[in-house]
């Protein structure tokens, strides 16, 4: 059972220092074969000031800074019962090389809710505003995470 | 792609291009685990994934797929008008599959000085089993 005493609770910020080539290597993980994202020189003639990160980028902080792992933990969540429900994020500005975001995870709610066939779960939702160097927002994530119970 | 699209343009029922992706290989897993940095060896382990109740080994990483679903919209609409992408998980997605992206416009509003697009979208594989369903929304330019 997720410890609902969580709620509010914000944890340690997730610090990110932005390179092109991380960047690049999500894109050919995806195999995404925009040139915006790979070609700084495609990134300009469409407006961008670099090549911009791409829609799902804030996942890199917050798996490489291994934030989740620690989270959950401190939640008391079962990792084996674990599953990942919903991921929305709201974006405010690009993310570009050279930056270096910030964000603080916050434990944004904790509800106890039941499946159609009768068995209950715990869903918890984690949201991580980032910011970037000049205080700009820059992205919001919002985690849904189920634990089975 | 580099085609402006302007809000007066995009209809509501307009459908968005569609994306097919795969049929994906082991091989994504292991590089999708070591750029986005999550090594769980659900995604990349078929002993460790059988033995927590995976029969047929390996699944892959449900961002993966969203990765896909933001490549569809990104094909569309440039990433600059992008305000909200949410997605919901609703299966898992094995090796072989092969997954295509669908998405339609399903409200268009005008918020302050934003023309704001919004739409669901959906990822299936080859035997129509819903992997993700979500919805994002965009600002697009006006020919005004």
């Amino acid at each position: 059972m997720a410890d609902v005493s969580k709620v509010g609770t914000e944890y340690p910020p997730i610090t990110w220092e932005v390179e092109r080539g991380k960047i690049r290597e999500l894109v050919k993980a995806i195999g995404d074969p925009n040139p915006v994202y790979l070609d700084k020189d495609a990134a300009l003639a469409e407006g961008y000031t670099d090549t911009p990160a791409p829609p799902t980028f804030l996942t890199v902080p917050m798996m490489w800074c291994e934030k989740m792992p620690s989270i959950i933990n401190d939640l008391k969540i079962n990792i084996m019962m674990l599953l990942h429900g919903e991921e929305e994020y709201e974006y405010y500005r690009q993310i570009y090389p050279g930056d270096t975001i910030t964000g603080i995870p916050r434990v944004a709610r904790i509800e106890e809710k039941e499946s159609a066939s009768g068995s209950k779960m715990d869903m918890v939702t984690v949201e991580v505003l980032y910011k970037n160097q000049r205080g700009e927002d820059v992205a919001k994530s919002k985690s849904l995470i189920i634990e089975r119970k | 792609m580099s085609q402006e699209l302007f809000y007066e343009d995009v209809k509501v029922g307009d459908d968005m291009p569609e994306l097919v992706k795969g049929p994906l290989q082991k091989l994504q897993h292991v590089m999708y685990a070591g750029a986005s940095g999550d090594f769980n060896p659900l995604h990349t382990d078929d002993d460790f994934a059988r033995a927590v109740g995976m029969k047929g080994g390996v699944i892959a990483h449900g961002m993966l797929i969203m990765g896909f679903a933001g490549q569809a919209i990104t094909n569309w609409v440039p990433r600059k008008y992008l305000r909200k992408f949410g997605v919901r998980f609703s299966g898992m997605t094995k090796p072989g599959n092969t997954i295509t992206v669908t998405g339609t416009v399903v409200e268009k509003r005008v918020d302050g000085v934003e023309n704001i697009v919004s739409c669901e979208l959906i990822a299936r594989d080859e035997s129509e089993d819903v992997k993700l369903t979500g919805h994002f929304e965009a600002s697009l330019p006006s020919r005004g």
